[in-house]
Formats: C-alpha cells, sequence, structure tokens
C-alpha cells in the first residue's frame, strides 16, 4: 500500500510567523531525511523565500496570466534546501481580481500537472492569516490536507484569530477528515505566555505542540535569507525547530476543535492577566 | 393578507417564469440605439435571450441581441486576475465596430462578487463624451424586473442627468411593461401610446418602435409626470425621478383592458394632469364607439355559442398582465375568476396592495391571489384549482401546457415563456388590444383541437 503524504495546512493571524514557522519546521524534516513540498497560499507569495534563498520563485498566477494554461511543473515548482520543492500560489495585484479563488485555481492547477508525486512525505500549505472565504479554506477541504497547526501567540489579537480559524475548521472537519493537530506558539515573550497559549489550547480541546521561544537568530537567518538550521545549525534555536519537527512527526493527537465563544476567550485572556485593570499594574 | 398564500419556498424551483437581473441586457436593446455590453461568463447573456426572447414569442433581438451581442466572456483569468482590463478592450471595440448611441455595461455575477470596479473603467469614457453607462445586474440581485429598474435608474444617472428648466405639461414619461419580458410589449405600448396622445398626450415611451431613442430619454426630465402602469415595476423608477427632478408620479396599477377600463385611464390621466379634457372626451366617444360596435357583433357568438365555453379561468403569470387580464375577464365578459398565481416575486412591500386589487375585481367578485415563484408549486396548485362543469380557461405560459392538457383545458400563452406562439405586434390591452383577446380565448374554444 502506497504511503499516504501527510498535507499539512497552517493557519494563523497575519504577522505571527506562519511563514517563518513553516520553513524552518520543513528544514527540520527535510533534516530527518523527510521529502517536503512548500505551497504558498499568499498573495504577498513570500512562503518559500527561506528555503529558496529569496524570491527566485514566479508564482503560479504570475505563470498563467503570461503563459496561459501551457505550463509545464519545472516553471512554477523550485527546488530549495536540501530539495525541498517549494511553489508560491501568487496572486493579483492587490485590490483587483479574487486571490481566493487564485488558490483555488493554482491548487487545481498543481495537482493537474502532478505536482503530488509518491516520494513526498510532506506538503505543506502556508495560507495567508484568515480562512477569510471559501478560497481560503481551499487546501483544507476534502482530499488536500487532513492537519492542521494554527500559530498563535500570548497575545490577545492572535488567540482571537485561532479561535476564528477552529470555526473554519471545526466546519470543514464535519464534512471532511480535516483534524486540527495543535497549537504552535511562536512566542512575543508575553507574561505567562505558554501558560496561556496551554490552557486556550486545552480548552480547544488540542494541545500545546511547541513553544517556540523568541530567538534574534531567526532574524539574522532571514536576513541572509535562509532558515535558522540552514543558517547557524548549531543555535538553540535550530534546535528548538528541530523538536518542533519531531514533535509534529510523531503527533499523534488529531481533534475536531472546540471554538471558545466570545465571553470564554476572554475570561480566559482574564485568568492569565492579559485583561489585567488598570490598578492591578500599580501593585507591581 | 398576501403573506399568507405565500408558499413554502425550496431552495430550488422549476420551470421558471422569469430571468435574472441582466436579462435586463434586453431592457437596453429595447431602446433604439442602445446597445448592452455583456459583462459577465459567455452563456449568461445568451441563456436570457432564449428565456425572454426566443421561447418568448420569437421576437428577435434588434441590432445588438441575441448573439450580436458584445461580451466580455468573463473566464477564470478574469476571476483572479480582475476583468476590467478585457472589458476596457471590448468598450473600446464596441465604440468602434457597433453603430449604436448609448452603450450600457451590464455587469453580471462574476464581475460583481470579485467586486471589479466597472464604474472607474465606464467612467473614462464618458469623461471623453461617450454615451457609456455600467449597470451592476448580478443575478443574485433578483431577477430580470429588478435588473430592469437597475438599469433605467443606471441611464438616468448616469446619461440623462441633471436638468433644471422647465416643464412641458402635456408630456408624459411612460413607465410600463418590461420589454422582451412582457411578450405583448411591443403592440401594449403603441397601442397606450395611441391612447395618451389620443387624449392629448405626448409621451416619451422610451422603449419599442416608436420610442425617439437617446433624445427621448433626454427629455424625461422635461416630463409634467411619471406615469407607472404596473403593479409595481416601475414605481421604484418614479419615486427615483421624483426625487432628482422633482416630478410627480400617478400609480395606476391596473393595465387597462376593455372599453370601461381605458375610457376611466384616460380619465383619470387626464384628471391627475390638470388639462383640458375636451380632446380626451372626444377620443374616448370615438373609441367607444367602435369597441362596442364590434363587441355588439360578438355578443351573438358569445350569447349563442353553447358549446364549450368556459365560465371559470385561471391566470398565472407575472403581475401585470395577470392582475390586467384578470380584472377584464371577471368584470367585463363575466368569466369567474378561481385561480391567480403571480409569479414574478414582487418586492413583499408592494404584495398586499396587488392582493387588495384581486378583492376589488367587480362587485361581488373577489379572489385570494397566490405569489409562488416556483414552477412545480405553481402547477400544483393551479391543478387543485376548480372550474366546475365548464371548460377550464388557462392563462399562463408555456409551462402550463402539461396541466392544461391533464384537465382539459383551454390554454392562452400570454406571459413568459410563450413558446408555441410568435408574436409580432399584438396587443391583449386598451380598445383595440381587447378584441384581439377575446378573439385569441374564444378562437380557442371553437377550433376544436
Amino acid at each position: 500500500m502506497p504511503k499516504e503524504i501527510r498535507q499539512i495546512a497552517i493557519y494563523g493571524k497575519g504577522g505571527i510567523g506562519k511563514s517563518t514557522t513553516t520553513q524552518n519546521l520543513t528544514a527540520g524534516l527535510v533534516e530527518r531525511g523527510k521529502k517536503v513540498m512548500v505551497v504558498g497560499c499568499d498573495p504577498k507569495a513570500d512562503s518559500t523565500r527561506l528555503l529558496l534563498g529569496g524570491l527566485a520563485q514566479k508564482t503560479v498566477l504570475d505563470t498563467l496570466r503570461e503563459a496561459g494554461e501551457d505550463i509545464d511543473l519545472d516553471d512554477i515548482l523550485k527546488e530549495g534546501f536540501k530539495g525541498t520543492r517549494c511553489v508560491e500560489s501568487g496572486g493579483p495585484e492587490p485590490g483587483v481580481g479574487c486571490a481566493g479563488r487564485g488558490i483555488i485555481t493554482s491548487i487545481g492547477l498543481l495537482e493537474r500537472l502532478g505536482a503530488y508525486t509518491d516520494d513526498l512525505d510532506y506538503v505543506f500549505y502556508d495560507v495567508l492569516g484568515d480562512v477569510v472565504c471559501g478560497g481560503f479554506a481551499m487546501p483544507i477541504r476534502e482530499g488536500k490536507a487532513k492537519e492542521i497547526y494554527i500559530v498563535a501567540s500570548g497575545e490577545m489579537m492572535a488567540l482571537y484569530a485561532a479561535n476564528n480559524i477552529s470555526k473554519g475548521i471545526a466546519r470543514y472537519a464535519k464534512q471532511g477528515g480535516v483534524r486540527l493537530g495543535g497549537i504552535i506558539c511562536n512566542s512575543r515573550n508575553v507574561d505567562r505566555e505558554i501558560d496561556l497559549v496551554r490552557a486556550f489550547a486545552e480548552e480547544l480541546g488540542t494541545q500545546l505542540i511547541h513553544f517556540v521561544p523568541r530567538d534574534n537568530e531567526v532574524q539574522r537567518a532571514e536576513i541572509r535569507k535562509k532558515t535558522v538550521i540552514e543558517h547557524k545549525p548549531e543555535c538553540n534555536q535550530a534546535d528548538e525547530y528541530r523538536e518542533l519537527a519531531r514533535k509534529i512527526e510523531e503527533n499523534k493527537k488529531f481533534v475536531i476543535p472546540k471554538p471558545l465563544t466570545q465571553e470564554r476567550l476572554e475570561e480566559i485572556l482574564l485568568e492569565y492577566g492579559l485583561l489585567d485593570a488598570l490598578e492591578d499594574n500599580y501593585s507591581i | 393578507m398576501a403573506n399568507e398564500n405565500k408558499k413554502k419556498k425550496s431552495s430550488t424551483i422549476v420551470h421558471p417564469r422569469v430571468g435574472c437581473a441582466i436579462g435586463a441586457a434586453y431592457t437596453v436593446a429595447a431602446i433604439p440605439g442602445g446597445v448592452p455590453i455583456a459583462n459577465c461568463g459567455p452563456g449568461c447573456v445568451d441563456k436570457q435571450y432564449f428565456g425572454l426572447s426566443f421561447n418568448n414569442g420569437y421576437q428577435g433581438s434588434g441590432i445588438a441581441g441575441g448573439g450580436d451581442m458584445p461580451s466580455v466572456n468573463f473566464g477564470e483569468n478574469e476571476v483572479v486576475f480582475g476583468g476590467t482590463k478585457k472589458l476596457d478592450d471590448l468598450i473600446q471595440s464596441s465604440l468602434k465596430i457597433v453603430k449604436g448611441d448609448l452603450f450600457v455595461v451590464l455587469t453580471g455575477c462574476s464581475g460583481e462578487l470579485i467586486g471589479d470596479n466597472v464604474g472607474a473603467v465606464v467612467k473614462k469614457y464618458q469623461d471623453q463624451g461617450y454615451n457609456v453607462v455600467y449597470a451592476d445586474t448580478a443575478g443574485f440581485k433578483g431577477n430580470n424586473l429588478k435588473g430592469h429598474e437597475i438599469v433605467v435608474e443606471a441611464i438616468i444617472d448616469q446619461f440623462v442627468g441633471e436638468y433644471k428648466g422647465r416643464k412641458r405639461k402635456k408630456l408624459i414619461n411612460l413607465w410600463f411593461e418590461v420589454p422582451y419580458f412582457n411578450t405583448n410589449w411591443r403592440g401594449d405600448y403603441i397601442e397606450l401610446k395611441r391612447i395618451l396622445e389620443g387624449a392629448g398626450f405626448e409621451v416619451n415611451v422610451l422603449f419599442g418602435p416608436q420610442s425617439k431613442g437617446i433624445s427621448e430619454w433626454k427629455n424625461i426630465p422635461k416630463a409634467a409626470f411619471n406615469l407607472v402602469v404596473s403593479p409595481w415595476v416601475g414605481l421604484k423608477t418614479a419615486k427615483y425621478l421624483e426625487k432628482k427632478y422633482n416630478q410627480p408620479y400617478l400609480h395606476i396599477p391596473v393595465i387597462p383592458v376593455g372599453e370601461e377600463a381605458t375610457s376611466a385611464f384616460i380619465r383619470k390621466v387626464v384628471e391627475f394632469a390638470g388639462i383640458d379634457n375636451t380632446k380626451a372626451e372626444a377620443f374616448i366617444a370615438q373609441e367607444a364607439h367602435e369597441y362596442y360596435y364590434f363587441l355588439e357583433h360578438f355578443s351573438d357568438f358569445f350569447a349563442e355559442y353553447w358549446f364549450g365555453l368556459p365560465s371559470r379561468f385561471a391566470t398565472v403569470g407575472d403581475s401585470a398582465y395577470n392582475l390586467a387580464l384578470t380584472k377584464f375577464l371577471a368584470d367585463q365578459i363575466g368569466l369567474q375568476p378561481v385561480k391567480q398565481i403571480i409569479t414574478d416575486e414582487p418586492p413583499e412591500k408592494y404584495r398586499d396592495a396587488i392582493a387588495d386589487e384581486y378583492h376589488n375585481l367587480s362587485e361581488g367578485v373577489d379572489v385570494d391571489v397566490e405569489f409562488i415563484e416556483d414552477g412545480y408549486l405553481a402547477e400544483q396548485s393551479l391543478r387543485q384549482a376548480d372550474f366546475g362543469g365548464s371548460v377550464p380557461l388557462i392563462l399562463g405560459s408555456t409551462w402550463e401546457g402539461d396541466v392544461a392538457r391533464e384537465i382539459k383545458g383551454l390554454l392562452l400563452e400570454v406571459g413568459t415563456p410563450v413558446s408555441e406562439e410568435l408574436v409580432i405586434n399584438r396587443s391583449y390591452i386598451g380598445y383595440h388590444g381587447a378584441l384581439t383577446l377575446l378573439e385569441r380565448i374564444y378562437t380557442a374554444t371553437v377550433d376544436g383541437k
């Protein structure tokens, strides 16, 4: 029986570090000998920059716009760090057309061109911001990604977004096999962050799969257009991503999330001190 | 109450009796010199052509309808990247190739869903002095009747423009049947124009063979008032014009059919306009004389012919014709209305008023009208009508054919879709049209088929 490709979608609030996390995680998996394809599902097309050493990639939609339907896989798929396959869906110019439909179109094209080969172990979809419409939910529809990880931090808006994304997942989970694999905390150094995100994850019915500490090595590597693992393989942060890769590799806990009500979400935030009243600050 | 008569709707309908909003391309095509530009997927407007013109009396399409309509043919590329570039090219080419006076871009579902800025594209041409207008007519906005109002308003807003000058006391803007959708619209416009002119008015008919095209549209603000002869379509336009040009409007929901109704109609309009009625009364006298000459001869048949004359009737169709024909047959011919189904989905706010008209058809004649859009439910309801022992008479569309055959009734196709009759300039309204309608109904009863 041929092995099943683990297709994984990464969601999370805009700017939370989805692309950085996905690429570093990919580097960790590649080090473990896995074959990975990363599909950027963001019109900004910056999901594979660290694996490719720059924005070297023409997007699927740009290629489609210029060359029409007559496209080869080589035109849109480039190999990056240690043979990682990189695709950027791309999108229309800001303010015109329909980016959501663009994602549907480009994933459809990838399938037609045979990008999903049997030798792949993982396919990652790095999806922009939120599940705003059907297009951005495309990667989690039937037959695509069955696992989802949400990148969040201890910041309030990141958790709001994560909760909202969970609503989208719960909807699609009812129709198909998509499940939430956990929350990846990309730390912002907020007080009691790990406790808060863990409590939030448990309330959703899932787990805090890994807490990635904040480390400037990430920024240093990004400036050099590299993942941390490639840039400074021996540093602590590289080990954190290796640990994340291991946990995802071994993860068995997949759930249909139970999104929190607005009230409950705010209660949790209050419990962990994020919504502290002003006078509490004076008591420190 | 009208609401109680509304059948429970399923999420789908069969046997549609309307087009979608972009069917208003045929509102544009009905203006002499009007050229619709379809900004939608391939097939959208073609389907409207078959629904509103071809399988609706085989009305044809003029210079820029049917297969001759410029179309963007919105495809996947346009959805993803936006369709304005292709539209821009198409407008440019259409202005070069198609001989027209007024170009109206109608945007369908795809363009509206992705939020294409069509206004910005069209404005470029408007600024250069071209007569180009755009209308947002996505099918999800509703049926072609709503589309008709959207297009009319867009033309007034973007083409007719501001006017502060004097009004002409005898000039009327006529807001009447929806071109192409009302199968007999051309003949009916001719008859109503004849009637209003006979009474001493000048009429901006705006659509059809007697319209002067865009010069007439430019004259809209000069009219003394707007005359809406329809249960609901056109009211929105009249209210818009009231605000825009400070023009009052007269709403007559029942299209007049037959001498009594038409003469009363004329008197009402003359009174509203406050013009001298001498000409109108002379016209009425002459028309009544002719009308009753024919009716007298018809009455020989009506009184003496004993075989298979209908005594009860049903109407299934749009509110305008449904109400007009029901009123005429109930009030003037003495037939009993037993099932009246309105299929054009009038907005909720108009329904009670429309239903009230059916309670006031004639002395002692009263019927509960039903509002049903779905053909399956409409036909089911029609099947349950009690026609008594007489031959069932149904005034409906081609879709009523099955039920008519089942109950061995006479079917007269009077509204969308009409695929078993060909219509050129036929009218069923006013003085002349009423006689034609009688001819048609009673020909059906004597032809023995």
